[in-house]
């Protein structure tokens, strides 16, 4: 009777795993080039396989991108409980100055690199709270359907470890934080208006660049 | 622009009468003195449990400033020369050490010469398992039976077919950083926890206590109490697990041959450089927080003749050895200059998929690797020669060691050598996880032929044991799937262990299945599920347990009792069911 449920069971966790490996496919995005990285910024393409197709590439000036993503500020989502009690905290920006001229130059080849399937992912980096362990991290990814240009910001400031495993206690993995959600805002918030296709948030790109007079990089 | 746009959203007006306050004494005692270059600096702090970048200056002075000189109030030379006398300023108050919290407490010298980092693990467990009549009776006398009073008697493990209890599996304590520089580590780690099947409650012990060396990464030095390199099971951390418990073939085939954590020191190279590491290790051989000095065996003042109590030479004692004159049990430290010598040797084909069970950080690229380690523990006493074989005088710390990771078929056979093999092999891939390894043990016996357990009066050899102890082989394989990356993972596992290859009937085969729930996307906190199906053959000879048990002196009773403990046999089931919640912060 017990050997039987040993042999039974055993057959059916077969099954099993060879189901689930047999339809198992990847359903996050990956890395499928990468454009440049140093100890400053990594800039690399991400295929999503969920995303409906951008007009990538898109040929965009850095002065340009650089006017867009200073328009954008952001609030980290709270999660529900926290987020009927939470004081509301101002908007941050997301980049400062010199973070900005670090990766909008790479954004700007990522975005004339992708394939319509592919999105640019930045990882904007600095020394950690401890440097020999950790750095520190702002990340998301950038993406042109026209008009639109999306923003999705995952990390502000996270800290990532340095290793895949502890520096210690060599035995233990060291796992990069799961992605936060933001909620992100636009200035002018007339041209932040939500895509028609697939109904998230997005500049209206080209109508944005009429309007404003580009930002100097002086 | 930029600059201009981050100051409307950090000054706030409150602050800005504090700033002009700040910039009129500023501007009227340190501008005029030092001419220097502006800087655009800060730094990261931890507010709330938010990182965020703090400029070295207060925005408020600084805006003044900046107006002050696009008002030619200032000269540029006069404005550049305060905000770096602000700077140097706010660096020389700003305190010499930070403390934060990310996985775990932190507390760190501003020059990073010194890092101390304070964490807590809790595994708390809920076990509900289901147990047929073998484990009431004979139960298991042989793989892990229980070893009670100052002789370490033989118990067999025994209980009622039902239970369901909470447990504290594992409550751990952890102290680590660097001391000098970030290359020169330590690591901590007590712990607090009771044994599942325990009589007494726990209490703490010094489980890890070790320095790293990693200035040269071709030649990391580690010294002091830890797991030793020499298998993938072992290596891998019971935080990142794929089940709430090893396989039982995992504990068995340990370096030592005792227990997975030893005392020595191991040269190795840093295993995320080099696509081919190494590990080098030198032990005692005599597991956690001991030492060869403990091993004793009993021996007479005259070399080579068994000791015993006072007026008592034990049987068989050798023509020629005196009578005892007073009591030589376990009074003579041998075997005190053998050492453990282990060894590692893995190749990360592609990628470092690391020793993390499960692929938990859903590795973009395959992740390959496969090693194999080989130790040699020689000198381990499971008992002594002077005829008290069974119901041995041999160190209890060693026989308890065996007994506690299922190596009890092994006692009572003398001192043996054990050298191990491990072979394994690990692959990761976008959240899918295969690993396994194959174990052998050579269990070489230092005396030879078959040891006798009776005698007569006359001293003569009367029942010997009806076979000799065999040598132990055991693998697994384990594969896992995360349904939801990251987050929802779901695991099986079958093992196979034959604890001795001259025995029948023993063989211990184990399934297991687990569904594994990681809300926040790190192996710190989990909830797992766990089905445990074993099934473990009572079969084969074990000496003090089995028939004919060893008497001594002749026509006395074996302190075990005169039915031996399988006297009735069969297979050992248990189905298991481990609810288990890990908290580490």
């Amino acid at each position: 009777m017990f050997r039987h449920l040993v042999s039974s069971s055993g057959l059916l966790l077969c099954i099993l795993m060879g189901g689930v490996i047999a339809v198992g496919c990847a359903r996050l995005p990956y890395t499928t080039t990468v454009v440049h990285e140093d100890r400053r910024v990594i800039v690399s393409l991400q295929r999503d396989p969920d995303a409906v197709p951008f007009t990538h590439p898109v040929q965009l000036q850095a002065d340009d991108l650089t006017a867009v993503l200073s328009g954008f500020s952001f609030r980290e989502k709270q999660r529900l409980p926290l987020r009927w009690f939470a004081e509301e905290m101002p908007p941050k920006k997301i980049f400062r100055s010199d973070e900005m001229q670090a990766v909008v130059p790479l954004l700007v080849e990522g975005l004339g690199k992708a394939a319509p399937d592919e999105r640019v992912y930045f990882q904007v980096l600095a020394p950690g709270m401890n440097p020999a362990a950790e750095r520190d991290t702002t990340a998301g990814w950038i993406a042109v359907r026209e008009p639109y240009l999306h923003l999705v910001l995952e990390h502000y400031h996270a800290q990532f470890p340095v290793r895949k495993s502890e520096q210690w206690d060599l035995r233990y993995p060291a796992t990069p934080p799961l992605p936060k959600t933001y909620m992100l805002y636009f200035e002018p918030g007339r041209f932040w208006e939500t895509e028609p296709e697939g109904g998230r948030q997005a500049v209206q790109l080209r109508e944005f660049l009429k309007a404003v007079i580009p930002a100097s990089p002086k | 622009m930029g600059r201009a746009a981050s100051w409307d959203s950090i000054a706030r007006p409150c602050r800005l009468i504090h700033g002009i306050i700040v910039v009129i004494g500023i501007i009227c005692t340190v501008i005029p003195v030092v001419s220097a270059h502006a800087v655009e600096s800060g730094k990261l702090i931890e507010k709330d449990g938010q990182y965020v970048f703090v400029e070295s200056m207060d925005p408020a002075t600084r805006l003044l400033l900046e107006r002050a000189y696009e008002k030619g109030i200032i000269s540029q030379e006069e404005r550049d020369k305060a905000i770096k006398e602000s700077e140097t300023r706010a660096y020389l108050m700003q305190p010499s050490f930070k403390l934060w919290y990310d996985r775990g407490f932190n507390f760190s010298m501003n020059d990073n010469a010194f890092l101390l980092k304070i964490r807590g693990r809790l595994q708390l467990r809920e076990t509900t398992r289901w147990r047929n009549d073998a484990w009431r009776n004979p139960g298991d006398a042989k793989n892990f039976p229980e070893l009670l009073g100052v002789f370490g008697d033989y118990r067999a493990n025994r209980s009622d077919d039902f239970a369901s209890q909470f447990n504290l599996r594992r409550a751990r304590l952890l102290f680590m950083g660097h001391l000098l520089s970030p290359d020169f580590k330590y690591f901590l780690q007590l712990g607090f926890e009771t044994a599942e099947n325990a009589q007494t409650p726990g209490s703490a012990n010094l489980l890890d206590y070790y320095f790293l060396s990693t200035h040269f990464p071709l030649f990391n030095v580690q010294l002091g109490q830890y797991k030793v390199f020499f298998n993938r099971s072992q290596i891998n951390n019971t935080a990142s697990m794929q089940f709430a418990e090893r396989a039982l073939v995992m504990d068995a085939f340990t370096a030592n041959g005792l227990n997975r954590r030893d005392i020595g020191l191991t040269i190795m190279n840093d295993d995320e450089i080099y696509p081919v590491n190494y590990y080098l290790g030198i032990f005692n051989g005599a597991g956690p927080l001991f030492n060869r000095y403990g091993t004793y065996n009993s021996e007479e003042a005259t070399a080579g003749c068994p000791g015993g109590q006072t007026g008592g030479n034990p049987f068989p004692s050798p023509a020629g050895c005196p009578a005892n004159t007073r009591n030589l049990n376990a009074n003579f430290r041998d075997e005190i200059d053998k050492l453990m010598y282990a060894g590692r040797l893995q190749w990360n084909i592609m990628g470092r998929p690391g020793y993390g069970e499960g692929d938990l950080a859903y590795s973009e690229m395959p992740q390959m690797a496969v090693g194999g380690g080989l130790a040699y523990n020689p000198g381990i006493n499971t008992s002594t020669d002077n005829a008290f074989i069974g119901i041995d005088l041999a160190n209890l710390n060693f026989r308890r060691q065996l007994a506690t990771f299922g190596n009890a078929r092994q006692l009572g056979w003398g001192v043996v050598n054990y050298t191990t093999y491990a072979f394994d092999g690990v692959f990761k891939y976008r959240g899918f996880s295969l690993q396994g390894e194959w174990y052998f043990k050579n269990i070489e016996r230092t005396f030879k032929g078959s040891p006798c357990l009776q005698f007569n009066a006359a001293g003569a050899c009367t029942a010997v044991t009806p076979q000799l102890m065999g040598n132990a082989t055991g693998w697994y394989v384990q594969s896992g799937y995360y349904l939801i990356p990251r987050k929802l993972e779901v695991a099986a596992r079958y093992a196979y262990w034959d604890p001795d290859t001259n025995a029948a009937g023993d063989l211990v085969k184990q399934v297991d299945a687990s569904l594994n729930w990681f809300p926040f996307g790190t192996y710190d906190y989990q909830l797992m599920l766990t089905y445990t199906n074993l099934a473990m053959g009572t079969g084969g000879y074990a000496i003090g347990r089995s028939a004919p048990l060893p008497t001594q002196p002749p026509g006395a009773v074996n302190p075990s009792g005169t039915v031996p403990l399988d006297a009735r046999g069969g297979t050992l089931i248990e189905n298991a069911l481990r609810v288990q919640l890990q908290i580490f912060f």
